[in-house]
């Protein structure tokens, strides 16, 4: 509590300086939203009887190149709703921790070191690894909020990252010292959906615990004459918790607490542009040091094509369990895996576009299906609605949501 | 007699194009540069004349067939932080990875299909991309004027080593500053593109056109892009075109 309090303090003090720097204006960029996105749900959930979800998030960028070799750059979020999936208690966040997501937080804060052909990156960040677009199994430190199980947003990370570039290869060193969670879904709302047996009862979350150690991961890309690849390696902690608990002794209450499980990745990527498409490749085997979790290996095969202003990613995202530990865990990595992903956008004009993103299990027993139409309206506004189609049955992963098919509707003015 | 016309005719067909082969290499030296940067503003003219504006700032490093190039979207708002970075080559078509800043993220983008659009305006990803003088084969097709200014007609088709949407362009460079002032590009004897330069200044030694119009023929929609605080020979690092330098 001591270092939040401390760590917001010093957040608050230097934000605004760095917003009144905008009079160097070659040094100095900013940019920024507000976006209001409705979601409209036609069914019920037995958890969750609401039918429209609004959310409200402003998110304001800045970036200050101090000196030719230093760069400071910070984002803030602030957000509403009217589902208490947000705090209602204004507070500046920057630890990303919390179940409901914080109503004012610092989405980045970092500052860049560039030294001829090394970058030294210090704060919070952002840090994306892998090269294929369905999915990502070798992104370690791209924790997520799944309160949308479908439409997660990516939460940065508290990192030191060193990379050496010379053009051909770099070589990537990130150095976690404090544990960023990914967000699950709330027990209490539609995107947490309970087993039959377990329906009727209230859910206690106990807390969690939260690792002490850091995380450590390095990586290595070379690009080719006419292909990449890159091999990665992660010593830390899965971002998805397991959770542990049960029934009390009243048989009306499932207590749980939230681990995270310690985790081994020995990751690998590739992308080869060949004539008609480009292929891209990833792969990760998972082990769990402290056997917290199954062993597995999760990897993804794709193709891209642009065809004219059609641009489309279609693949397979595949998984092989190496060895089990019986566990609960919230892992939509597994429940995107064993499936046929795709995703394709026709750019209408410079105005209109429309996207549509497919996943189809191979068992048959889950799909999901989102289209989406586009368009801007003068230099600043953006309007966006689609559908996401969830089928399928309770046994899956995808399948189990299949009450919750929503209509989107959402308005953006940027600036 | 008819051997002796056709070795004339031969003759004169090799003279001609290796006299258009000397204006277009001619042209590519006059403009040769170790760097180039400006700051491009853009408007998309649809068909149904609705205007959209996009403006990017552009760095080059090296020139023809070696170089690289960060383009950096800095208006609309919504796509402003949006960067490319091209990696083009003298033996195949470009690298190209894009910096989406909204997902944090660098991506390779497929570009086999070259007559792609690039980014809602009417510059394909091939226009983009510097044309070498050896990977075409040249034909003088006459005299003509462009702006009032006299020009050589020169006909370009691909090599065979070249792979290229457009089977052949008509090339028109001007007599007194060797600056291309316009081009017509062709599939199949059908326009797909025109290309209209003017506004010739002398930057720093180099004859450049700082508006470029570019039309589709097919979309009959149109880009003006203009090129503002044009500079050549800028210092400038190579380490600064890499996929790491394209997210800062």
């Amino acid at each position: 509590m001591i270092e939040k309090q401390g760590v917001g303090r010093w957040a608050r003090a230097l934000l605004p300086a760095l917003i009144c720097v905008s009079g160097a204006a070659q040094n100095f960029t900013q940019r920024g939203f507000i976006e209001s996105d409705l979601d409209l749900y036609p069914e019920s959930a037995p958890n969750d009887s609401s039918h429209a979800v609004d959310q409200c998030l402003f998110r304001y960028e800045a970036s200050y190149r101090a000196l030719s070799w230093l760069r400071f750059s910070a984002g803030l979020d602030a957000r509403f709703d009217t589902h208490e999936e947000v705090e209602r208690v204004a507070h500046l966040d920057w630890q990303d921790r919390t179940l409901l997501r914080p109503s004012l937080s610092l989405r980045e804060f970092n500052a860049t070191i560039t030294r001829g052909k090394l970058t030294a990156e210090f704060g919070k960040q952002f840090i994306r690894w892998g090269k294929a677009d369905i999915l990502n199994p070798t992104d370690r430190f791209a924790p997520k909020d799944f309160l949308t199980v479908t439409d997660p947003d990516f939460l940065a990370v508290l990192a030191t990252r060193v990379i050496y570039d010379t053009g051909s290869d770099s070589f990537d060193f990130v150095w976690q010292p404090r544990f960023t969670p990914s967000r699950t879904p709330l027990v209490n709302e539609r995107w947490t959906v309970l087993p039959p047996p377990e329906e009727g009862l209230a859910l206690v979350n106990l807390g969690s615990e939260f690792p002490g150690r850091s995380s450590f991961g390095a990586r290595w890309n070379h690009v080719g004459s006419g292909y990449e690849f890159s091999a990665s390696f992660y010593d830390g902690f899965n971002s998805l918790p397991v959770f542990q608990g049960g029934v009390n002794t009243r048989g009306t209450v499932i207590d749980y607490v939230t681990t995270y499980p310690a985790l081994r990745l020995y990751g690998a990527d590739a992308a080869v542009p060949l004539r008609w498409f480009t292929i891209k490749t990833e792969a990760a085997y998972y082990t769990s040091p402290d056997r917290q979790q199954d062993d597995y290996v999760i990897y993804v095969l794709q193709f891209e094509r642009q065809i004219k202003e059609v641009a489309i990613v279609a693949g397979y995202a595949g998984d092989a369990i190496t060895a089990r530990t019986p566990t609960m865990q919230f892992s939509p990595e597994l429940g995107f895996a064993r499936a046929i992903l795709a995703h394709a956008q026709y750019t209408i004009d410079s105005r209109r576009s429309v996207a549509a993103d497919l996943a189809v299990r191979q068992n048959g027993r889950g799909s999901w299906l989102r289209a989406e139409y586009s368009q801007t309206f003068g230099q600043h506004w953006r309007a966006t609605a689609g559908y996401s189609w969830i089928r399928g049955e309770d046994s899956d992963f995808l399948g189990q949501f299949h009450r919750n098919s929503f209509a989107l509707l959402a308005l953006r003015y940027s600036f | 007699m008819n051997k002796l016309a056709a070795i004339c005719l031969l003759c004169t067909s090799a003279l001609l194009a290796q006299g258009a082969r000397q204006i277009v290499a001619e042209a590519e030296n006059r403009s040769r540069s170790k760097s180039q940067q400006y700051q491009g503003t853009l408007e998309v003219i649809g068909a149904s004349n609705k205007i959209s504006l996009k403006r990017w700032e552009y760095r080059r490093i090296g020139s023809y067939g070696t170089s690289k190039s960060i383009l950096r979207f800095t208006a609309p708002a919504e796509v402003k932080g949006v960067a490319l970075l091209i990696v083009n080559h003298t033996d195949r078509a470009s690298d190209q990875w894009m910096w989406t800043p909204s997902i944090e993220r660098d991506r390779r983008i497929a570009t086999q299909d070259r007559s792609t659009r690039f980014f809602g305006t009417d510059f394909s990803f091939e226009d983009l991309e510097e044309r070498d003088v050896d990977q075409f084969d040249y034909k003088l097709a006459g005299d003509d004027r462009v702006d009032g200014a006299a020009c050589w007609k020169i006909e370009s088709k691909p090599k065979e080593s070249k792979s290229s949407q457009y089977t052949s362009s008509l090339v028109w460079v001007r007599k007194d500053n060797f600056v291309v002032a316009q081009v017509e590009d062709y599939t199949k004897d059908k326009l797909i593109r025109g290309i209209h330069y003017s506004d010739i200044q002398n930057v720093d030694g180099i004859w450049t056109p700082r508006t470029v119009e570019v039309f589709d023929a097919n979309r009959k929609s149109r880009t003006v892009l203009k090129l503002e605080k044009l500079e050549y020979n800028v210092p400038m690092k190579d380490e600064d075109f890499t996929i790491e330098a394209l997210r800062h």
